[in-house]
């Protein structure tokens, strides 16, 4: 197995972020942490995590901006993204922008047990580890 | 002696004397008798004589007598025809008589009867000289009335808020108001005459203008039922060509069975817009900020009971598991008023898709055969086979399908029957979900599917639920086309119809095509 895979908190809701980052580091992961979409930006590009859990209300710059930004981005095209937020995937702008973003994944954070998202981070990440073979 | 001889002898002489006298008196007496009896005889001797003359007279005149009954026979007899002939004549006099009296009767009330009518007349007369009097002060009065209401409709009519356009069969202008004037920028005299479809021009949530045809008025004019869609706004476009948000409503005046002419009444909803935005805008806030917090609890919640933070103790886990729970509860609630309120903002995402409805009941079965185990149900299932793929939202139906099976599971007792059918009826899939359970009180009957309604039994033995659950099963089958009924007590094959526990059976039917 390769080194300790890398994972980009962007949320910017510090009791949830120290709740993943804490789970994260049980789980053997190196949690990277953002409070908003500019710093995720920033970070992303600059450590090139091995997958990113985005959140999308955020003050500064919001999820789909920052995501936006990403995938613009040569290494950031393919990098999964794990939408992570509150907000219910039922409007449609909202549909036809993840759409456009190649989102894999969009789980609402009250409907998910926090140890089924790491559960989720390790089988993407394992898919993508699959793939890359 | 001697005297008393003598005294004696004198006595006889005197004696005899008497006697002697005495019988002169009778002789004397006879003689006068015989006398009277010659007379007598003499008398009837004259008597005797006479009775014959009489006698003889007698018979003459008993001659006369009879001579005299003859002619008086005849004239008995002549005076009987007479009598008879006037008997006749009186008898015939009679019914004379008689039938003039029934004539002056029957006169006398005719008379009696138009002295009546006349007196009546007279009345009616006096009367209705009064009420001409009165109904000409009447007339005055209403008259005036009359004017007093019109110039009060008229003002009415003129500063109603709504714009208002009345026009003729034509579409023509005949009447605007205030209201019109100012939220158009047009003034009457500009207006009248004018065709309405012309001067103001409709647009819809594009900017596309709505052709002549499809205009309200139009078909309102030509007689077309329509039915006003309020969920896409259209608008009216102002003098100055800027636009705003309206809601109108056409009716057709009608007058003898015939549509001549319409009143259209529009009302500007730019601020029933803005709090429709503010109430999206409201709920995604909402979603997020409540989500939050309960996020933190949950997941913090999660970990400790995990372990992951040391090992806790099994008091330690019984509290947290409490704190978990309520919070649990806390989500749900959040989340089924986020779907209510999606549901009344149109936003709810409808994604229909060719849907295995029985293999999507049989998920659900699956998730809740925790809390079936729990409770010791009896559940049964049956499944029609052949049952075609229906299009419909997965999600939106698997929340129905949920939600229905939940509340069986949950309002029935201990070791109660539960029972799921999937049938197949021409252009209908039929779903049914009774159970055994407590039932819905009769006098609730239609309130059951009001939002945030919990009938009064099923609050005493469970004071969890958030009432808003068979409010949203029932908004998504009506959007997926479909329908939902009940019945209480469950008409089941399950036995349920005891008093205590009546039962509950949902009827779902949803369209094939």
């Amino acid at each position: 197995m390769k080194t300790q895979k890398t994972i980009l908190v962007v949320e910017d809701e510090k009791s949830l972020r120290n709740a993943i980052a804490d789970v994260l580091r049980l789980k053997k992961f190196l949690p990277l942490e953002a409070k908003n979409g500019r710093e995720g930006v920033e970070l992303a590009l600059k450590k090139h995590p091995d997958l990113i859990l985005l959140d999308l209300i955020m003050p500064e710059m919001d999820g789909m901006a920052a995501l936006k930004k990403i995938r613009e981005d040569g290494w950031g095209a393919t990098v999964p993204v794990i939408i992570l937020t509150n907000l219910s995937a039922t409007n449609e702008k909202l549909a036809g922008d993840m759409a456009a973003h190649k989102l894999v994944h969009y789980l609402i954070k009250s409907d998910w047990k926090i140890h089924d998202v790491i559960k989720k981070v390790e089988k993407i990440l394992e898919a993508e580890t699959i793939n890359s073979l | 002696m001697r005297k008393k001889i003598i005294s004696l002898a004198d006595d006889i002489a005197r004696k005899l004397k008497i006697l002697a006298e005495e019988k002169e008196d009778v002789r004397q007496k006879l003689a006068v008798t015989a006398e009277a009896l010659r007379l007598k005889a003499k008398q009837l001797v004259v008597t005797a004589k006479e009775k014959e003359d009489v006698r003889q007279k007698l018979a003459v005149t008993a001659e006369a007598l009879r001579l005299k009954a003859k002619q008086l026979a005849v004239t008995a007899k002549e005076k009987e025809d007479v009598r008879q002939k006037l008997e006749v004549t009186a008898k015939e006099k009679e019914d004379v008589r008689q039938k003039l009296e029934v004539t002056a009767k029957e006169k006398e009330d005719v008379r009696r009867k138009l002295a009546v009518t006349a007196e009546a007349l007279r009345l009616k007369a006096k009367q209705l000289a009064v009420s001409r009097e009165t109904l000409e002060e009447k007339v005055l009065e209403r008259t005036k009335d009359i004017a007093e209401a019109r110039a009060k409709e008229e003002a009415i009519l003129a500063s109603i808020g709504d714009g208002l356009a009345v026009v003729d069969k034509e579409g023509k202008i005949m009447y605007v108001n205030q209201s019109f004037e100012q939220m158009l920028g047009l003034k009457v005299k500009e207006v009248i005459g004018r065709s309405m479809v012309e001067v103001v021009p409709r647009e819809d949530q594009n900017g596309a203008e709505v052709q002549f045809e499809e205009r309200i008025l139009t078909q309102v004019l030509s007689g077309k039922k329509f039915v006003a869609d309020l969920t896409n706004p259209f608008y009216y476009i102002r003098k100055d060509k800027s636009r705003f948000p309206v809601s109108s409503i056409v009716t057709p005046v009608v007058l003898g069975g015939k549509i001549v002419g319409a009143v259209e009444t529009f009302r500007d909803i730019t601020k029933e817009k803005d709090i429709d935005k503010a109430k999206s805008e409201f709920v995604s806030l909402a979603s997020h900020q409540l989500r939050t917090p309960l996020s933190s609890v949950n997941w913090y919640a999660e970990m400790l009971l995990a372990g992951d933070v040391g090992k806790v103790t099994p008091e330690q886990k019984k509290y947290l598991e409490e704190v978990y729970r309520g919070n649990q509860r806390m989500v749900g609630l959040v989340n089924a008023l986020l779907d209510v309120s999606r549901i009344e903002l149109g936003t709810f995402l409808v994604e229909p898709e060719p849907t295995d409805i029985v293999k999507l009941a049989q998920v659900e079965i699956g998730e809740q055969k925790l809390q079936i185990g729990a409770k010791q149900i009896q559940f049964s299932s049956s499944f029609e086979k052949n049952i075609p793929l229906i299009l419909a939202d997965p999600k939106l139906l698997h929340m129905a399908v949920q939600n229905l099976l939940t509340n069986a599971v949950k309002y029935t007792p201990e070791g109660g029957k539960v029972r799921l059918t999937i049938a197949l009826s021409d252009v209908h899939v039929l779903i049914k979900v009774s159970d055994t359970g407590y039932g819905i009180p009769k006098n609730q009957h239609d309130k059951i599917f009001t939002k945030l309604f919990r009938a009064d039994n099923v609050r005493e033995k469970d004071t969890e639920g958030t009432g808003l659950g068979l409010y949203i099963v029932k908004s998504i089958i009506e959007h997926s086309g479909g329908k939902i009924w009940f019945s209480s007590p469950g008409k089941t094959p399950l036995g349920g119809e005891s008093q205590e526990n009546p039962g509950t059976a949902f009827h779902v039917t949803l369209p094939i095509n």
